[in-house]
């Protein structure tokens, strides 16, 4: 070691140094990244412990403290340094704060266990076809109590299925036999009582339903016990009677089966989230196009004011992509009102600014040469565009944008969990009223759906990228006539996709106003504000005069223009000395304390803070018999009484930013801890030919897609069901959504790897465990982690998002705020949310810039 | 001693890439296979340790019957046959110094080399290979830090771990320079003549056969056609093995080869 770098003599003394303030040590030893992320870690750890009060996780800390001593003892003996045990207690630490956070309780996986069994069972038995019935229905009156003279009842009786009471009149609680005549013989049926504003109920007997069964002739007897079918208050007078009836209802199947209610909404919906997602993607392009280049640097940093529309631009669509499509549906649902209106909005806005951008970069990665040879020719801007950039980029735009149609497929599968559009409505509807195997059948045209519409911009794509061409005849009059073809069905379905999706455009327009105050609302999140205190004077008013004396004095900064009168009286309230250019409230207040404001949106004072209103005396005000004191005229106001302070909201967006980014750490981790067996019994290579192989590689493909196509915003519907709407229903859900994601990356990255090494190391004489540490791991290591992180990354978006449906998170806080009208604070947490994606869209592309 | 006896392999998709192939390798040879490329010299080396399963035929290892060995037994015959590849197949990602030591791994304990860990003594032993080959140096560095010539030697000194008494090279030279071609082929002469190790190495260069082997065998579309010493290969038997498809990709249409 150079003598000037000599460490300070004894080795102890960094020792000690970080035994007390971890990385203190090293730092002094000039290892000063290694000292300061050390230190760094130890503070945010110790804040989320203090902040969770998991104090057991003080033990690894302990641990880690010590480490840090070692550490640097061992620095200072001039030893290689190594992160492992450090890393380990500080992974403890955080999935131990992350457990608390989430309130992950495993054992409501099994508990809940019975909660979830209908959904799973209902999978398998969705709610497709049904028999169509035929009612056959036999009504009689009866009359409830019996009176002398019996009148007349007041509803027929039916003719042609026959109802016959034993008695024309009953009381409540007896017993009443019944037989029936002309009904459907051999076919069972129920009973029912109607009361007299004709709603029916079913009929007991003795607490049982009555069930009744037609014999051969359709002649049936059968007894119920009167129900109190009127409520008590509404009971007939003494003497008088009401008409109540029976009815005795067969449901016998008939006809062919049919396609079943859930069917025919499932199908209805299936076509609006087609639509949705078909529309948003069209008028995505034709909006992200002009966009991208204004986003395009090479096009762009021509001169200063380019490049600084660059750059606003650019900065634009960053944020309007790190705002989820469900938030912008949230937003719009505010301006355009509930619907597929709302949601194609979101769909569209969220398409334009990521379409932009990948067609940007597209745009940035062309071969400059072709735009200076057309440049050198003398051409004009739009020219060079069309002749020289054009060309270049189609196929990858055309690429891009069946990558973001398929996005927007799945997409508006969940959309309808914020609007009313698509299939995720119908999924959402049906949970809540436990109609599983509706809900089945919603959830499986989702996978169909999805996994449809992949193939076919999957085909699509691969044709595009190889340039093969999409009509395969050659015949030029056929390919016209396909070209043709093509045209009218795309504008065909443009315009059932407009109306499908309900646009109205008038609609954006008469929303304005209300868009407008909401993006002024948004542009100021609550931050910062300052304590006030409620502070009120009064002064009292005495209606009619002389009525009371009043014993509190008049406070003197409020004066009225009389001080007694009649009700309708004119007075003018007159405030002084009050806060300046500050909203107040006036009221009329009796002498129990209850009050009646003035005027509504009542008043602001001036510069000086004088405020003036004119009103007329309310008759409330007038003084009651017994009472001694007259009413009083009150002027309350908030008035600031400490400075500046970050506000509650403010707290609670932090708070809820450390939980969704936990959530996303535990999700994610769960995911690959699960999915990395799992995706080596995915990958062709390893499993090799064997039938058994083959067998496993194609149904775990398989499982991986099929599950993969359910977005984790409906899983949590699921999970929250299971385990209880909250952060641990959120991680479960990303967790089932991360294991077949990851896997199927995995698993493919595992088919990518270089065979040489395995082969080598077999050769050698290994065994196949030897060889897949030696050869494979190493190789798999940085893709898989690359994954990871990509993955963390999409849960942090989702996570943000997933609260909606009971997932927990900053989401859940979100959407009560806006359905509070609190706009200021749905702000503040979307500019949380921007700069957790932002950080960590960094943080990300850092860490795999490292790894490849 | 080898003894290939009436090799054939015939691959899934009806491609004969080894036809009835016999011949025998003494003790001590530096064997060269040539042959055009597609003739089979991978797919015979191959078959020698059972990188590739032989359709029929049997190949003798000092006796022992390789083709019908498995499990362990399969891997105590592999770990005393060394091999060498075109394209080094190192992991690029692990260090020079964990890719020497995997070639120990069929000596090793197979739970415990799971860990990483080896004993002192084959660290020493890699360390050793590695200055046999002139890289000691770069024990630390990441394989993929090193140039061409540098990872081949990477390879042989893998190879040295097993202690193997032979050594099969599948075109060890093929990616690299002339300069560097010459200098491993050193090495491999050395390890022949110095630890008496049998080299049996594919070749594609004449002159390079000339100066380092001391026998030569030819293969066409699988079928052997020369076996005889490299002064019995002139010119013309040169042309013999290579010639004729050579005149033919003059003419030859392009999905000839
Ligand atoms: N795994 C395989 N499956 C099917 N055919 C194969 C396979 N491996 C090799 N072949 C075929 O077997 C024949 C011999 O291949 P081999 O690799 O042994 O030739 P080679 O002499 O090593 O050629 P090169 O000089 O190009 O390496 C070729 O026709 C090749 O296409
Ligand atoms: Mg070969």
């Amino acid at each position: 070691m150079p003598p000037e770098n000599k460490p300070p003599s004894s080795p102890w003394f960094p020792a000690l140094l970080s035994l007390f303030i971890p990385g203190s040590g090293q730092f002094i030893l000039k290892e000063r990244s290694r000292g300061f992320v050390l230190f760094l870690t130890v503070i945010i750890l110790l804040s989320l412990i203090a902040w969770t009060r998991a104090f057991v996780l003080l033990v690894p800390m302990v641990f880690l403290f010590f480490w840090s001593a070692r550490d640097a003892y061992r620095l200072a003996k001039g030893r290689q340094p190594g992160w492992g045990a450090a890393l380990l207690l500080a992974g403890l630490v955080l999935y131990g704060t992350a457990i608390v956070v989430t309130e992950v309780r495993p054992t409501r996986l099994i508990t809940g266990l019975p909660n979830v069994q209908p959904y799973l069972r209902s999978l398998f038995n969705p709610d497709l076809f049904e028999q169509p019935t035929e009612e056959i229905t036999g009504v009689a009156p009866i009359m409830v109590p019996c009176v002398d003279p019996l009148p007349a009842p007041n509803r027929e009786a039916s003719t042609d299925h026959i109802l016959i009471p034993e008695a024309p009149c009953t009381e409540v609680g007896n017993l009443l036999h019944i037989t029936g005549e002309g009904f459907a013989p051999n076919e069972s049926g129920q009973m029912q009582w109607i009361d007299p504003l004709g709603t029916p109920r079913r009929a007991t007997l003795d607490g049982q339903v009555v069930v009744f069964t037609a014999d051969e002739n359709g002649r049936f007897e059968t007894a119920l016990t009167v129900p109190q079918a009127v409520p008590l208050t509404a009971q007939p007078a003494p003497g008088e009677t009401l008409t109540h009836a029976v009815r005795a209802v067969q449901s016998i199947p008939s006809g062919r089966l049919q396609p079943t209610q859930t069917l025919s909404l499932v199908w209805e919906k299936i076509g609006e989230t087609i639509a949705l997602a078909f529309l948003a993607t069209v008028m995505g392009v034709i909006f992200a196009v002009p966009v991208s280049f204004l986003a395009a640097r090479n096009l762009m940093g021509g001169n200063a004011v380019t490049l600084a529309i660059y750059n606003i631009v650019r900065a634009i669509l960053n944020i309007i992509r790190s705002i989820e499509t469900l938030m912008w549906a949230i937003i719009f649902a505010v301006w355009v009102g509930l619907g597929p209106f709302a949601g194609t909005l979101a769909l569209w806005f969220h398409t334009v600014a990521a379409l932009a951008k990948l067609y940007s970069e597209a745009i940035e990665s062309i071969d400059p040469g072709p735009i200076e040879a057309i440049r050198a020719t003398g051409a004009n801007w739009p020219q060079m565009v069309v002749y020289a950039v054009l060309p270049q980029i189609l196929p990858t735009f055309t690429s891009f944008t069946l990558y973001r149609f398929d996005i927007n497929v799945r997409l508006s599968t969940v959309i309808g969990l914020v609007s009313d559009a698509g299939l995720g409505f119908l999924v959402v509807q049906w949970v809540r009223l436990n109609r599983f195997s509706a809900m089945a059948t919603a959830i499986i045209a989702i996978i169909i759906v999805v996994a449809v519409l992949d193939l076919a911009s999957g085909w699509l794509r691969e044709r595009i990228i190889q340039g093969k061409p999409i009509i395969s005849s050659k015949n030029p009059v056929v390919r016209a006539a396909i070209k043709l073809m093509i045209v009218v069905a795309f504008l065909a379905t443009f315009a059932w996709s407009w109306q499908v999706a309900k646009i109205n455009l008038v609609e954006l327009v008469t929303g304005a106003p209300k868009g407008l105050a909401l993006a002024r609302e948004f542009a100021t999140p609550d931050l910062f504000t300052r304590p006030t205190e409620s502070r009120a004077i009064s002064t009292p008013l005495t209606v009619p005069c002389g009525a009371a004396e009043s014993t509190i004095p008049a406070d003197p900064d409020i004066t009225l223009s009389v001080d007694c009168g009649d009700p309708g009286d004119p007075v003018v309230i007159t405030g002084t000395n009050l806060p300046p250019n500050r909203t107040v409230s006036i009221r009329w207040v009796m002498p129990d304390g209850a009050f009646l404001r003035v005027k509504s949106n009542c008043c602001d004072t001036d510069g000086d803070g004088n405020v003036t209103l004119d009103a007329a005396i309310n008759p409330i005000m007038v003084v009651e018999e017994g009472q001694t004191e007259p009413g009083r005229v009150e002027i309350t106001y908030e008035e600031i009484v400490g400075g500046w302070q970050v506000t509650e909201t403010v707290r609670t967006v932090i708070r809820l930013s450390i939980v969704t980014l936990l959530m996303a750490l535990l999700a994610t981790t769960i995911g690959a801890l699960f999915a990395i067996p799992l995706s080596f019994l995915a990958a062709r290579n390893i499993m090799g030919d064997s039938p058994i192989g083959r067998t496993t590689y194609y149904g775990l493909r398989t499982a991986f897609n099929i599950a993969r196509s359910i977005e984790p915003l409906i899983l949590v519907l699921v999970a929250a069901t299971w385990v209880g709407a909250g952060p641990f229903a959120g991680v479960l859900a990303l967790a089932l959504n991360n294991i077949p994601n990851l896997g199927k990356l995995f698993s493919e990255s595992i088919e990518e790897i270089d065979p040489g090494p395995v082969e080598a190391v077999t050769a050698s004489g290994a065994t196949r465990m030897q060889s897949l540490v030696y050869a494979i791991v190493p190789q798999i290591i940085p893709p898989f982690l690359a994954f990871i992180i990509y993955q963390w990354d999409i849960n942090i978006r989702m996570s943000t998002v997933i609260g909606f449906v009971g997932g927990g998170g900053i989401g859940q806080q979100f959407r009560i705020w806006v359905s509070l009208n609190q706009y200021g604070a749905a702000a503040t947490a979307i500019l949380a949310i921007v700069i957790m994606v932002w950080t960590m869209d960094y943080l990300s592309a850092k860490a795999r810039e490292r790894l490849v | 001693m080898l003894q290939i006896k009436n090799l054939t392999k015939v691959f899934p998709t009806g491609t004969v890439a080894l036809n009835n192939v016999s011949f025998e390798v003494h003790d001590g040879e530096y064997l060269a296979v040539i042959g055009l490329s597609g003739s089979g010299k991978s797919t015979l080396l191959r078959c020698i340790n059972r990188l590739i399963d032989p359709t029929s035929g049997e190949v003798i290892w000092n006796e022992h019957n390789i083709t019908s060995a498995s499990g362990a037994e399969l891997r105590r015959m592999r770990r005393q046959i060394g091999m060498i590849f075109q394209h080094f197949n190192l992991v690029k990602r692990s260090s020079v110094m964990t890719n020497v030591l995997s070639g120990r791994l069929g000596y090793v304990h197979p739970v415990w080399s799971l860990f990483g860990r080896f004993s002192a003594a084959d660290r020493q032993r890699a360390m050793a290979a590695l200055e046999r080959v002139g890289i000691a140096d770069k024990a630390d560095n990441r394989a993929d830090q090193l140039s061409g010539g540098q990872q081949q030697r990477v390879g042989i000194a893998r190879a040295l771990m097993q202690e193997p008494q032979l050594l099969l090279a599948d075109e060890p030279v093929a990616s690299l320079d002339p300069v560097l071609s010459h200098s491993i082929l050193r090495y491999l002469e050395l390890l022949n003549q110095q630890d008496g190790i049998t080299v049996l190495c594919s070749l594609h260069f004449l002159d390079l056969v000339h100066r380092y082997a001391t026998r030569v065998v030819g293969l066409k579309g699988g079928e052997l056609v020369f076996d005889g010493l490299p002064s019995e290969l002139t010119p013309e038997k040169f042309k013999e093995v290579y010639g004729e498809e050579a005149e033919m990709v003059q003419v030859a249409p392009p999905h000839a080869a």
